[in-house]
């Protein structure tokens, strides 16, 4: 009888795995390989270029890290733009999506218009706003028409990572936007209903109505926020043009394990065990953040 | 029943994985032909380069077409990389998928010859390649341990740009020592132009940070906080936060030295033979002359900065290689290239022939070539330099003071060197 019956389980069971085998095939060749193979690399000591070599060195690669100053600084930038695009964007994206829901005339325009620095892509808009950015550029022309004080966009270390991240708000939140508009059409029109019977006011529907209702969306956005955040690479690339300066402060941990891997021969180990370290930190910062959320149930 | 559905599941299945790996050996497949027609009549040789301006790339299929005239056998694949060429070159080189033939600069060849993925090129030479013919510093830097690995295509030197109007205005003469360079610089800044546009990088100040005795690279590894270094280039600090008479390109909204003097924002910079081409296309109004780079102390010196071309160890087509490689370096293939004066020749006698020493514009680039110094010093220059940059800058703008900055942009260069 039992026997009998996990044949035809495994029997199922090989049908199943055969039916998905071309998605698995993919998903083991381009995902969980790679994804092993980083591991790999990063207690090894590697040498790609000429005589190929592997070195095993256990976690010679990790400690390295801890006197690294370069990968500190990328790690605290890494983190300083994260703490500050993620609650601006998200706050943004809410802002955005209440006022095009509102019932505005011309709503539909706008959602449009909004959208679209989402659609461009993200090297052209860098480009374009390093224009703008520029000594002489739009920016510092409004700022010296309004008499404010100029700056140097982007050769100022205590400034272009700020430039990077107004921009990075700009062209993300509207991305966001669209996912709260979605969720907004959900929330039933007899909560806000009896709220008005009950005498709230526009700003207290959106504060005890509007936004808990949104708290899985809120979830969902903040932690796609952070995973997009902490890989932050194209902008400050472009920015910096691969240095990660002026004086490293656009140097972010994904760039920095573009130049260990590709710029400097002979490091791609190390550039492997920075992958692997902010795996772990996007891993650990979601959780917590899930945490903070508790039941969710989006994803 | 069961059985049946469970075949045809097998069926679906194998044409599709059928379809994936047959998508895969294609491509093997006709690189496969390429090399089994190697042997027979026409071998078809790759090389790559960076793209210049149009009449840089049409100077090269010109070199190329002649080649291939005179070599009926050979055919040339040119590949031009636009963007990221080492990163391209690497990436390619690691994958055994490398062109034959290609570009490779002086500052990225210590590291690259390192790995082994260049052929040393000795054995090919033949007498009438005459390799004594070439500008023995430009040579050097792609020769490790006796053996040569490239032959340098050309080359170019820094040389003192100056606005002619602008000195004429402010009563300078053009300046021959460094000391005259800053004062000149001081009386030519007024009223939104500065007197230096000065690129605040090691690649273009190296020469000046040695200038003074010290040595910035030493055993392969940082040595530039030293006093002789600090005190050498100290002048360009204090000439951007003390006089105020030099500014760096992205101060005033452009992104080069050769733009922010084509624009006359600046009345002086230090730059090399690219910058003539660009200023004649884009800014012909600017009157400006050209003089070697100021000395410092009674000492002359600047940079050469030289690209050879090398070929791929891996290479199965290595004869074919060679003569095109010993086509386009040698007198004849040279003498093309550097005909319009894009880039200057490295072999003395083109140069002669040529005659760009005699040139009111290049004759300063090309008297510097004696004394100049090569931009490259061993494997780990790379780390060096990007580390130096970051910090400089910081130094540049007055953030941090100079020799705290070179302290910490050397110990970080040189934990990253010792635990490569």
């Amino acid at each position: 009888m039992r026997g009998k019956s996990s044949k035809k389980a495994l029997r199922e069971a090989g049908q199943g795995f055969l039916f998905m085998s071309p998605a698995l095939v993919v998903l083991l060749l381009f995902i969980i390989g790679p994804i092993l193979f980083v591991v790999f690399l990063s207690f090894h000591k590697v040498q790609l270029l000429g005589n190929v070599s592997f070195d095993f060195v256990a976690f010679d690669n990790f400690k390295r890290l801890l006197d690294d100053t370069r990968a500190k600084i990328a790690l605290w930038n890494t983190f300083k733009y994260v703490i500050i695009v993620v609650p601006c964007q998200t706050l943004l994206a809410l802002i955005l999506a209440a006022t095009l829901n509102a019932g505005l005339k011309g709503q539909t325009f706008f959602r449009i218009v909004y959208f679209l620095p989402t659609l461009t892509s993200s090297a052209v808009l860098t480009l374009i706003f390093m224009w703008m950015y520029n000594k002489e550029g739009l920016i510092n022309k409004l700022l010296d028409f309004l008499g404010l004080p100029t700056y140097n966009f982007l050769g100022d270390p205590g400034i272009a990572l700020n430039a990077i991240m107004a921009m990075n708000i700009w062209s993300t939140a509207p991305f966001f936007m669209v996912i709260y508009l979605a969720a907004l059409q959900d929330i039933p029109d007899s909560l806000y209903e009896a709220a008005e019977l009950d005498g709230a006011n526009a700003l207290q529907k959106f504060w005890l109505i509007t936004v808990p209702q949104l708290r899985p969306v809120t979830s969902f956005v903040v932690i796609m926020g952070l995973i997009g955040t902490f890989q932050l690479f194209d902008q400050s690339y472009i920015f910096s043009a691969g240095s990660g300066g002026p004086d490293n402060s656009t140097l972010t941990v994904v760039l920095l394990v573009y130049q260990y891997a590709f710029k400097t021969l002979g490091t791609m180990g190390y550039a492997a065990a920075l992958a692997f370290l902010l795996a772990i930190v996007i891993l650990t910062a979601t959780l917590i953040q899930r945490k903070f959320s508790k039941e969710e149930s989006l994803y | 029943m069961k059985r049946k559905k469970w075949l045809a599941s097998l069926g679906i299945t194998s044409i599709l994985a059928a379809s994936i790996l047959t998508g895969c050996s294609g491509s093997e497949e006709t690189s496969k032909d390429e090399g089994s027609k190697d042997g027979s009549k026409k071998v078809e040789v790759s090389l790559a380069g960076w793209g210049g301006n149009p009449t840089e790339e049409k100077l090269l299929k010109q070199t190329l077409s002649d080649f291939e005239a005179k070599h009926p056998n050979i055919d040339v694949k040119l590949e031009i990389i636009t963007e990221q060429y080492m990163d391209v070159m690497k990436t390619r080189l690691i994958g055994g998928k490398g062109p034959d033939v290609f570009y490779l600069d002086a500052f990225e060849a210590p590291g690259l010859i390192e790995t082994g993925v260049i052929e040393p090129l000795d054995e090919y030479v033949k007498k009438d390649f005459d390799v004594e013919d070439f500008e023995k510093p430009l040579l050097e830097s792609f020769q490790v341990d006796g053996k040569t690995y490239g032959f340098p295509k050309d080359y170019s030197t820094l040389a003192l740009f100056y606005n002619k109007k602008m000195l004429q205005d402010a009563g300078v003469e053009v300046p021959k020592t460094w000391d005259e360079f800053r004062e000149a610089a001081k009386k030519l800044t007024k009223d939104k132009v500065y007197g230096y546009g000065v690129a605040p990088e090691l690649a273009r100040m190296f020469w000046l940070a040695q200038s003074k005795g010290g040595d910035v690279v030493k055993d392969g590894k940082a040595n530039f906080a030293t006093k002789e270094v600090e005190e050498a280039i100290k002048p360009i600090i204090d000439m951007h936060n003390v006089d105020k008479s030099a500014v760096e390109p992205k101060e005033v909204g452009v992104t080069w030295g050769g733009e922010i003097f084509g624009q006359q924002k600046a009345a002086m910079v230090i730059e090399g033979n690219w910058a003539i081409p660009y200023l004649k296309d884009t800014f012909p109004d600017v009157d400006y002359g050209t003089a070697e780079i100021p000395a410092v102390g009674d000492k002359k010196s600047t940079m050469a900065y030289t690209v050879a071309y090398v070929m791929n160890a891996a290479s199965e087509k290595k004869e074919a290689a060679w003569e095109l490689l010993s086509y386009l370096t040698g007198k004849e293939g040279m003498e093309t290239w550097t005909s319009k004066g894009y880039a200057l020749p490295t072999r003395k006698s083109v140069a002669e022939k040529l005659g760009y020493d005699k040139d009111e514009l290049r004759g300063p680039l090309v008297a510097g070539a004696p004394y100049a110094t090569v931009w490259a010093e061993g494997s780990n220059l790379p780390i060096i330099v990007n580390n130096f940059n970051n910090q400089f800058m910081s130094a540049f703008l007055g953030k941090t003071p100079l020799d705290k900055a070179l302290k910490e942009a050397q110990k970080q260069a040189n934990s990253e060197i010792e635990s490569k």
